[in-house]
């Protein structure tokens, strides 16, 4: 018999699975019909469902609510942007991407770690800003009007390469990129340092009373979330051409916070299918009317009452009955 | 093996522990009683590392260690047993217990492996529930396996506080059993207990605290030391 949280992984798998699946029949259907404006919108979900995803690992896991993620999500935009229009290399972006997360991971970990609960909250948040105000501001970095003219990109992926101006080729690229964050994810929280999140989400005095520096676990989750989120942040130029500031504002790091939630907290896949339903309600409300995060606020609000573990918690108690009853026989 | 000398611990303002000193022998048990508030929770508290001294000493087999962080203190073979629901709720029972191990140093997966094993051979109750959430436990259940966490950390000084508190009388009698087992193994146990008689049965010495200081002392198999332990806390 499997545990629980095993259960309800390979309920997440399966539910990733199902994810990618869909990708595939839409990318065909999309190719099929010409459509550019869907792939592009699909392509984007997903790289903010990357960002989601980097938001669970803090939240769902780690239980720090970072209400600045868009530092991460803005740095990795801005930095594979000025890469790519320096050296016109997919992998020369993600390289700096990395090693500015890296850094700055290091950094603003060490410093919003200090804190617990709703300073780090503020302090996540504060960062954020700090950032934003600073990128703004700048002129070399095109301050209010953001960086523009990021080329479009040929990536080189050794048996064949994919251009980032193909919208049924850049989505299936970034689909794969996204559900290889997942993987890795979901295969980090599985490993005892995963369990000793979950424990330290419950009570952290324990978790030092049985001999761990608590203060290095946080700082390695931390660190896993600003590494996804900045890579997340360097697919965007490549999609859109442009990296603007207001990828670093509160908005940013306040949509994948309710992603989550809407997705179902602590639960990886739940920030990607989060992700995506907030994407098309966005882009169909958004069609009739300006005022769509009037109805976004509604359906946030209707989940945190009704459904407290989010679209998840619809789906995912049924498959890990249905993968307990499979695992027992 | 523990020495602690003279300490003071405040909370803010309020002096909680006033110059207290208690040692304690390889494989001793010393049950520690007193009324509420008087410091019991707070002199394990500080051994752990939860609080720091504001003066005095606390030395395990020479080392001090009443400056370093409780992690550190926990690696040394302290394990604290603190009275609050005391498990990783949403981890399995399992899951509970390997990560009691994964910070012994130099343990081989073998060795890991043969203490998990020794565990369920002296815990039947956790091995038939190990694939169970900790949640899903009794609160008795979850106090042995509370227990059976420090024991498989191979910790060699277990500082428990109120082991009975809520349980029904089997369980207790179940957990008695065990702190006894520990003893046998030569491990020192601190107990802080409301149930005196309990406490008794197992410990060698006992202390009394009033006001932060400890104002009576003596052995648990001396009849006249216990009149005057339980005049001296007023019971």
């Amino acid at each position: 018999m499997r545990d629980a949280i095993t259960l309800q992984t390979r309920a997440g798998h399966w539910l990733v699975a199902l994810l990618v699946l869909g990708g595939l029949v839409f990318a065909v259907v999309g190719f099929a019909t010409g459509d550019t404006f869907y792939l592009r919108l699909a392509t984007e979900a997903l790289i903010f469902g990357g960002l989601a995803l980097s938001v669970d690992i803090l939240l769902g896991y780690t239980g720090l609510l970072s209400l600045g993620q868009a530092l991460y999500f803005g740095l990795g935009a801005y930095v594979s942007a000025l890469a790519l229009i320096a050296w016109q290399s997919f992998w020369a972006a993600i390289g700096a991407s990395l090693a500015a997360a890296l850094v700055c991971g290091l950094a603003g970990g060490l410093i919003a770690n200090r804190v617990r609960g709703v300073y780090f909250a503020l302090i996540t948040f504060g960062m954020a800003q700090v950032l934003a105000k600073a990128v703004y501001n700048t002129r070399a970095l095109g301050a209010s009007d953001g960086l523009i003219g990021v080329p479009v990109l040929d990536i080189n992926l050794g048996l064949f390469s994919v251009s980032s101006a193909s919208p049924v080729g850049f989505f299936l690229f970034v689909l794969a990129v996204t559900v290889l964050f997942y993987v890795l994810a979901a295969y980090l929280l599985d490993t005892p340092f995963g369990r000793l999140l979950i424990a330290l989400k419950a009570n952290e005095n324990r978790v030092l009373f049985i001999g761990y520096r608590t203060s290095t676990l946080r700082l390695g989750s931390y660190l896993v979330a600003a590494v996804i989120a900045t890579l997340s942040g360097a697919l965007y130029p490549m999609l859109r051409g442009f990296a603007s500031p207001e990828l670093l504002f509160f908005s940013t790091s306040g949509n994948a916070v309710i992603t989550v939630i809407l997705g179902g907290v602590g639960t990886l896949v739940g920030a990607l299918y989060g992700s995506v339903l907030l994407t098309i309600v966005k882009s169909v409300v958004g069609s009739w009317t300006e005022h769509h995060l009037i109805v976004i606020g509604l359906i946030f609000m209707a989940v945190v009452v009704l459904l407290p573990k989010g679209l998840m918690g619809l789906v995912q108690p049924a498959l890990v009955s249905v993968l307990g009853r499979g695992s027992r026989r | 093996m523990l020495q602690i000398r003279d300490i003071h611990v405040h909370y803010g303002r309020s002096h909680i522990l006033q110059g207290l000193s208690l040692s304690a022998a390889p494989g001793e048990v010393i049950g520690i009683f007193g009324r509420n508030g008087v410091g019991k929770t707070t002199l394990l508290k500080t051994i752990a590392g939860w609080l720091q001294p504001t003066s005095g000493t606390i030395t395990i087999d020479g080392t001090a260690i009443h400056h370093l962080s409780s992690h550190r203190i926990a690696r040394l073979g302290i394990g604290f047993v603190p009275e609050d629901r005391r498990i990783f709720p949403h981890l399995t029972v399992q899951e509970n217990l390997t990560l009691g191990f994964l910070q012994v140093p130099g343990r081989s997966r073998a060795q890991s492996r043969m203490a998990l094993d020794e565990v369920y051979a002296k815990f039947p109750r956790l091995k038939e529930r190990r694939s169970q959430p900790g949640m899903t436990l009794s609160g008795g259940e979850q106090q042995m396996l509370a227990m059976a966490r420090v024991m498989i950390g191979d910790a060699r000084l277990l500082l428990i506080d109120e082991p009975s508190e809520g349980l029904a009388p089997i369980i207790v009698a179940e957990l008695y059993a065990i702190i006894r087992t520990m003893k046998e193994n030569g491990r020192t146990v601190l107990l802080v207990e409301q149930n005196i008689t309990n406490a008794l049965a197992v410990s060698d010495r006992f202390v009394a605290i009033e006001r932060g200081q400890i104002v009576h002392a003596g052995t648990a198999a001396s009849e006249s030391d216990k009149q005057q332990l339980m005049e001296a806390i007023a019971i």
